[in-house]
């Protein structure tokens, strides 16, 4: 006889523990439990047998995982919790009775906390931060552009504007971004770093109105751990490529509204220079309460920053020279690297491998589409949002100068010749260089997400833009997949090289599929000088039933003439399926058998059945109804147009 | 004069009125007293200095501190002359006047010798006379003053001759308070205990005070009218009459009001006068000499500087650096990516998922026919907010400059955030298999072939439901019994009608007798079945063997006798003309007959006839059997086992196979179904269906288990009847909604193979729904992969 197990010993009744408990063997309110649930990560659990989970109870109650809670126990951080509410206590207590130098010696020696081992904890290594980032800049982001309120401080606004800032900086100076999307909520940026595909979303630049309904501490709770990772993502990703974290403010271009800008980005050999000359960093905060003290810093941190302005320009030349070298030794280095693949264009995707030409494939279109607008030179006039756009073209290599009521820091005005595209949102373009294209903002976007310079005509000021399409999307095999040839047929010729190189790819795909299906029944070409019968004996044999046999034998004969008639254009196929819209009594027949089969199979597999069919039915009528929409749409716009012509 | 100057000395200290023996020749008036107190108050002086010579009492000088001096000697002077005088005058003189004559001998006398200041009061005094003077002639015309006051008096002294006259106590009262010159001695008690009295109380020398007249009501008024100053005046009842208010009374007043000190002149924070202090006195409070503590450094303090020190020595205390102290990096190089392993995924940790990534419906110019018509948007708006498919509607802008600021966007990030670190997090795994796999594979039914698959002959001419259907042995003739009462016999080739009986009850069942040498259809009708041999259908020597084979057992029923369950009875002569050769009455309607395989032997089904419901009777013998003593549960149908003596018997939920050799329970096979409808037997015997009305098909193996090897439910109505074909492996059933659906059910010989169950047709609105009843009655033809069903509707099918 085995062992007998008590219950209530193992498995979900030791392995979960209600929030009470939680609070009770930690000895926490619940206020700071909530906190410390928030920055250590912990989060409820689901049991799947409440009842064991519960001892037996099926009172509703919020689970965790007894382990969290256990590990919890041990938390610094809940040690200072502790002491800050001592501290507290002896604050108000010295502070009602009026021992104001009592109170400054507590002051000086408040407990304070940092959660620079909770990061370490909960992303042991830099991938795992940077697979956590989406949620840390969303709100960074959004803080950035709230506004001062009793709750929010003002240096918590500045800092995350200044996280935000050096996040950009690092995505300019890299140029990885990859995806950015208008939408009705925001705009969304995608960037790849270090194979990660990090997406965040930055509201439109208005001002915030804060709701009365969101529990600010409990934002404020996320956002200091988030401020506190991103700092550290930022650090490790500046000394990663070289350059010095933190990145000074210059004060000047902040208050000129330079946005970004204001950050002077300086790389580590050129940091070397300045820091004989300069001992202290000169890092200091506009909105800070400005004690005299502090004034007269700022007035100095100013002159050195004056004195220092012709130095750094220098630098930065020198910088951008370097940068320019490297990316030329880098084109160097790929040219250098390339030769003549054996095989002409062997699809990796279908082989299963990735060989090495698939690489340097990959790495060339990349280093393509990172200096997409290398050759533009784009200005933006007054009502485009300079906070985005610079962003994003500048990521891609533009050169970008804007209008002065944008912010100061502007390279080059309006009246420049080297200017290529200028993007302007406005009913009308007065007047116009012709050395320049007009364009609305949702180019860039458009150009991005295409990964091509697409022809400006049809974003012209003024002009009624193409829809606007997320790049996140991927479309699956049923998903509506709204306009197909939106970018057919507009690049320029720069892009145009690449895309020809699709629709070979595209080509080569379908040969392949046929070759497949060719190898399948080569055998069965062989076998076709034999006797029929014998062929049918030999099948009778195998076991295949005589109807497939015979569709077989049928299939075979019309490819034959097929193949005989044409070697068809390859999008052939699916202009059949289409058009053959009315069910051949075949199709019909094998519905029936479908329906027919259905009748055999358990009541199990019927539900799962029906359940599948459920959602697929659902996304189908979705599908059904966006096309008949469009259709719709497009008989409208027919009748209005023929209206027209007819008048 | 030395005698005076100690007494000066106790300023502050009250003096006890003290008796004084002089008779009090002038008695004070208080209202005199309030007019001149100044005077007063010398002759007060003047007296106590008078006493103090004669009888060594002390007396008290309160006011006069500033012109000790001077006064003193005024007044030694004085009280020589003065006081004899007063004596001397006549009672009749008040105190007063005799105070205002005393101050005016003295200013003559004194006025030189007098202080200047001193000089002011005089010249007030001087003022005050006249007015005095004339309050006096008022007075003596009073009646009830001073004069009036004493005169009663005078008995009293005669009454008790013992009483002793004390002078007249002077209070020596520098204080302008008329307290001191209200001389009713009664205390403070309720001064209504003096109402029925004429006086109001007692003076100091313990005279009587009279009552002071008063008038009535309107005497009151007038004089309240009269004097402009009533109401400054307020009511002393102790002394009964009304005071006139000073100036000084309403500035008290007012300052009382004010919540102030009544006295204007006190100061109460005076400086405090230092005892002890940091100076040495030339006279100290205390001669103690200083102690040791004053010159010795302190022990414990010493101790406490120690513990610092010590603890400054060990560390424990780091003393503040003076100077800036850089701050700490913020921000350092938190990874190492030689020792860095990213996160081992655990079993317990679920990673929070990522946010959804926006969709196209999402731009702010999606294409157009993403943007929601009015009726979504109507139905977005009503709907709850967690109901929501999506916590926005989609929009479209013209341009990026029109797009406003997304409200929605602090509260969504909350929501995100609430969701990271209170969202319950579960690991959900998604079924990820293709819909099409779990559909069986099965062989097509072309393969399968052959099974009826169209329609080819109907049969018109029932005027009721058909209820019924039978193809005799041969497969030429088709019989079919109707609620319309008849019974028709139809050729299956053509579709013609070739008989009609005409039967007085409904007809439940027709069963055509399985034997080929013999050509008998059994009817049940009723409360009877009926055995009907159909003439010019079959050759004359068929014909004659069937008419021979149903008499014989008309002899044999005479020597048995009648059984009360089944009555054999002969057919009437017009019946008999019809072709009905035996009718057998039962006790309760019968609802189905069934042949033994050999002809012989028929059962009959009558649900309501408790033990007698399932009969079995031999045609030949004209015998009835009942072969179960009790049944358990209603009984649906019966069948002979096609090759063995054996009997299955369908109750409403189980079917019993019993032994009829043996005359036992073989097996009860546990359908599983609600109400069984129908049932049949496979041909090889080991196999048998049964259809349900809760739309169930079930296949039993009969050598498998006493559950069902496949229960099959497609029909969407109640199954009505099932039914093997006798020599293709095909199986049909027909249900309430019209349909009739085939399979090909292929039994092995090998019995590890298990039966192989394909539908091959669905033959769909076969017969019309009537009263939610359709497709009533299927039946194979008996050679031919033919289907014959009879519905509702009235019409019978051939499916071929």
């Amino acid at each position: 006889m085995g062992k007998l197990h008590k219950k209530g010993k193992a498995g979900a009744a030791i392995n979960y523990i209600t929030r009470n408990q939680a609070l009770k063997k930690l000895q926490v309110t619940l206020a700071d439990f909530r906190r410390l649930c928030i920055l250590k990560g912990i989060y409820p659990r689901e049991p799947k047998n409440k009842k064991k989970a519960n001892k037996g109870s099926t009172a509703p109650s919020t689970f965790y995982y007894a382990k969290d809670i256990q590990y919890l126990m041990h938390e610094p951080i809940l040690g200072k919790f502790r002491e800050y509410k001592t501290f507290a206590k002896k604050m108000a207590k010295v502070m009602s009775k009026g021992q104001y130098s009592t109170a400054k010696t507590l002051a000086e020696n408040k407990p304070i906390y940092t959660l620079d081992h909770i990061i370490k904890e909960r992303y042991p290594s830099f991938t795992d931060a940077l697979r956590d980032l989406d949620d840390a800049l969303c709100m960074i982001f959004l803080f950035a552009t709230m506004p001062k309120t009793e709750k929010i401080k003002s240096e918590t606004i500045e800092n995350c504007q200044r996280l935000a800032a050096e996040f950009q900086h690092y995505i300019l100076h890299t140029r990885s971004l990859r995806k950015t999307f208008l939408s009705i909520k925001g705009i969304y940026y995608q960037a790849e770093i270090k194979g990660q595909t990090v997406t965040w979303l930055v509201p439109y630049q208005f001002s915030q109105d804060v709701p009365t309904d969101v529990d600010f501490r409990v934002m404020l709770t996320f956002l200091e751990f988030h401020q506190t990772l991103c700092g550290f993502v930022n650090y490790r990703l500046y000394s990663d490529v070289n350059l010095v974290y933190p990145p000074t403010l210059d004060l000047k271009l902040d208050e000129g509204g330079a946005g970004m800008n204001a950050l002077i980005i300086e790389s580590t050999q050129s940091s070397a220079n300045i820091a004989k000359t300069v001992n202290q960093p000169i890092i200091s905060s506009v909105a800070a309460s400005l004690s005299k003290e502090e004034k007269q810093r700022l007035q100095e941190s100013e002159k050195r920053l004056k004195s220092l302005s012709s130095k750094i320009a220098h630098i930065q030349e020198t910088e951008d020279s370097n940068n320019s070298t490297a990316e030329n030794d880098q084109d160097a280095d790929s040219a250098m690297d390339e030769f003549p693949a054996p095989l002409p264009n062997l699809d990796g995707t279908a082989a299963g491998t990735v060989t090495f030409t698939d690489i340097q494939k990959a790495s060339q279109h990349l280093t393509h589409f990172q200096s997409l607008f290398s050759n533009c030179v784009i200005f933006l006039s007054r009502e485009v949002p300079r906070y985005s756009l610079e962003f994003i073209l500048r990521a891609l290599g533009a050169q970008v100068g804007w209008d002065a009521v944008l912010g100061e820091g502007s390279p080059f005005d309006e009246n420049d010749d080297r200017i290529t595209h200028q993007v302007s949102d406005r009913p009308t373009q007065g007047h116009r260089f012709l050395s320049r294209q007009y364009v609305q903002p949702q180019w860039a976007y458009d150009c991005i997400n295409a990964g091509k310079i697409l022809i400006g005509d049809g974003y012209f000021v003024g002009k009624t833009l193409p829809p606007h399409l997320s790049p996140f999307v991927e479309a699956k095999e049923g998903d509506y997949v709204p306009d197909v040839n939106q970018f057919e047929g507009q690049t320029e010729d720069l892009a145009i090289e690449s895309g020809d190189e699709d629709e070979e790819d595209e080509e080569e795909d379908e040969d392949e599929e046929e070759d497949e299906e060719d190898a399948d029944e080569d055998e069965d070409e062989d076998a076709e000088h034999k006797d029929l019968h014998q062929i049918e004996l030999e099948a009778e044999a195998k076991g295949v039933a005589f109807t497939e046999f015979e569709a077989k034998e049928n299939k075979k004969k019309t490819r034959a003439t097929k193949a005989a008639a044409v070697a068809a254009p390859a999008s052939s196929a699916p202009a059949t399926r289409s058009a053959g819209k009315k069910r051949t009594a075949a199709e019909a027949e094998a519905e029936e058998a479908k329906e027919l089969a259905k009748i055999m199979m358990t009541n199990k597999q019927q539900k799962l059945y029906t359940k599948i069919q459920y959602g697929k039915n659902k996304k189908a009528a979705e599908v059904e109804k966006l096309t008949q929409k469009k259709e719709q749409l497009a008989k409208t716009a027919k009748g209005s147009a023929n209206k027209k012509a007819k008048k | 004069m030395p005698s005076t100057r100690p007494t000066r000395k106790a300023t502050g200290t009250k003096a006890a009125p003290a008796p004084s023996k002089k008779v009090a020749p002038a008695q004070a008036p208080a209202k005199k007293a309030v007019v001149a107190p100044k005077s007063k108050k010398r002759t007060v002086e003047e007296a106590r200095d008078e006493s103090d010579d004669e009888f060594g009492e002390v007396a008290i000088d309160m006011a006069s501190d500033d012109d000790e001096e001077d006064m003193d000697g005024d007044d030694e002077s004085d009280d020589a002359e003065d006081f004899p005088e007063e004596g001397e005058e006549g009672q009749d003189m008040s105190a007063a006047d005799l105070e205002e004559d005393e101050d005016e001998d003295s200013e003559g006398s004194y006025m030189d010798g007098d202080s200047i200041v001193d000089s002011q009061e005089e010249l007030d005094d001087e003022d005050d006379e006249e007015s005095d003077f004339d309050d006096l002639v008022e007075d003596d015309i009073d009646p009830n003053f001073g004069h009036n006051l004493n005169e009663p008096l005078a008995p009293e002294s005669d009454y008790n001759p013992i009483v002793r006259e004390y002078p007249e106590i002077d209070p020596v009262y520098d204080s302008d308070s008329s307290t001191e010159e209200n001389d009713n001695t009664v205390g403070d008690i309720p001064m209504h205990w003096y109402d029925d009295y004429p006086h109001i109380g007692y003076d100091i020398d313990g005279k009587k005070i009279m009552r002071p007249a008063t008038g009535d009501e309107l005497d009151k008024f007038l004089s309240t009218m009269d004097d402009p100053d009533s109401w400054l005046s307020a009511h002393n009842y102790k002394e009964g009459q009304d005071v006139k208010l000073s100036a000084e009374e309403l500035e008290i007043i007012r300052r009382l009001e004010g919540n102030r000190i009544p006295d204007a002149d006190y100061n109460p924070y005076e400086d405090q006068v230092e005892f002890f202090s940091s100076k040495t006195e030339i006279m100290p409070l205390s001669a103690a000499p200083e102690p040791k503590r004053r010159f010795i450094p302190s022990k414990h303090e010493a101790k406490r500087i120690m513990k610092i020190v010590r603890a400054i020595r060990e560390g424990r205390i780091v003393p503040r650096k003076s100077g800036y102290v850089p701050p700490k990096p913020k921000y350092y190089n938190l990874w190492n990516d030689a020792e860095d392993k990213p996160r081992e995924e655990h079993v317990m940790h679920i990673t929070a998922p990522k946010m959804k990534l926006p969709t196209h419906d999402e731009s702010y110019n999606p294409p157009a026919e993403y943007l929601p018509t009015e009726e979504e948007i109507k139905e977005w708006n009503e709907m709850d907010k967690e109901d929501r498919p999506k916590n926005y509607l989609p929009q479209k802008y013209n341009a990026l400059r029109n797009v406003p600021g997304y409200g929605q966007f602090i509260q969504e990030r909350f929501e995100r955030c609430l969701d990271l670190y209170l969202a319950p997090r579960v690991r959900k795994n998604r079924l990820n298999i293709d819909p099409e796999s779990l559909i069986p594979k099965l062989p097509s039914p072309r393969d399968l072939q052959p099974f009826p698959t169209r329609l080819a002959i109907e049969f018109l001419g029932h005027e009721g439901r058909v209820r019924s259907i039978s193809v005799d042995p041969t497969g030429l003739w088709m019989a079919s019994g109707s609620d319309d009462k008849t019974v028709r016999i139809w050729e299956i080739s053509t579709g013609r009608c070739m008989a009609t009986y005409h039967l007085d009850e409904l007809v439940t069942s027709v069963v055509w007798g399985p034997n080929k040498e013999v050509a008998v259809l059994a009817v049940a009708c009723g409360y009877k079945v009926g055995l009907i041999l159909p003439e010019k259908l079959f050759s004359p020597e068929l014909t004659l063997h069937s008419e021979e084979y149903l008499k014989a057992g008309f002899a044999n029923v005479a020597t048995g006798e009648p059984n009360p369950k089944a009555q054999w009875k002969q057919p009437t002569p017009a019946e008999f003309e019809k072709g009905i050769r035996v009718w057998v009455h039962l006790q309760k309607p019968v609802k189905q007959v069934t042949w033994h395989r050999k002809g012989d032997y028929f059962s009959t089904v009558a649900p309501d006839a408790n033990n007698s419901a399932v009969l079995i009777h031999q045609l030949t013998k004209h015998q009835t059997q009942q072969p179960f003593k009790k049944n358990k549960g209603a009984v649906q149908r019966v069948m002979f086992h096609p090759t063995k003596p054996m009997f299955f018997v369908a109750t409403q939920r189980y079917v019993r196979q019993y032994n009829l050799q043996r005359q036992e329970l073989v097996k009860t096979m546990q359908t599983g179904v609600k109400w069984i409808s129908s049932l049949d037997v496979h041909p090889a015997g080991d196999n048998l269906i049964i259809g349900s009305y809760d739309k169930r098909l079930c296949w039993f193996d009969l050598d498998l288990s006493s559950k069902p090897y496949k229960t099959l439910r497609y029909h969407q109505q109640a199954i009505r009847s099932v039914a093997y074909h006798k020599r293709y492996p095909l199986f049909a059933s027909c249900a309430d909604d019209g349909n009739v659906q085939i399979f090909h059910g292929m039994v092995y010989n090998d019995l590890l193979q298990n039966p192989l169950i394909v539908p091959v047709k669905i033959l769909k609105n076969v017969h019309q729904r009537v009263d939610a009843l359709g497709a009533l009655c299927v039946e194979w033809h008996p050679t031919q992969p033919w289907l014959i069903s009879s519905g509702a509707d009235h019409t019978i099918k051939l499916f071929s």
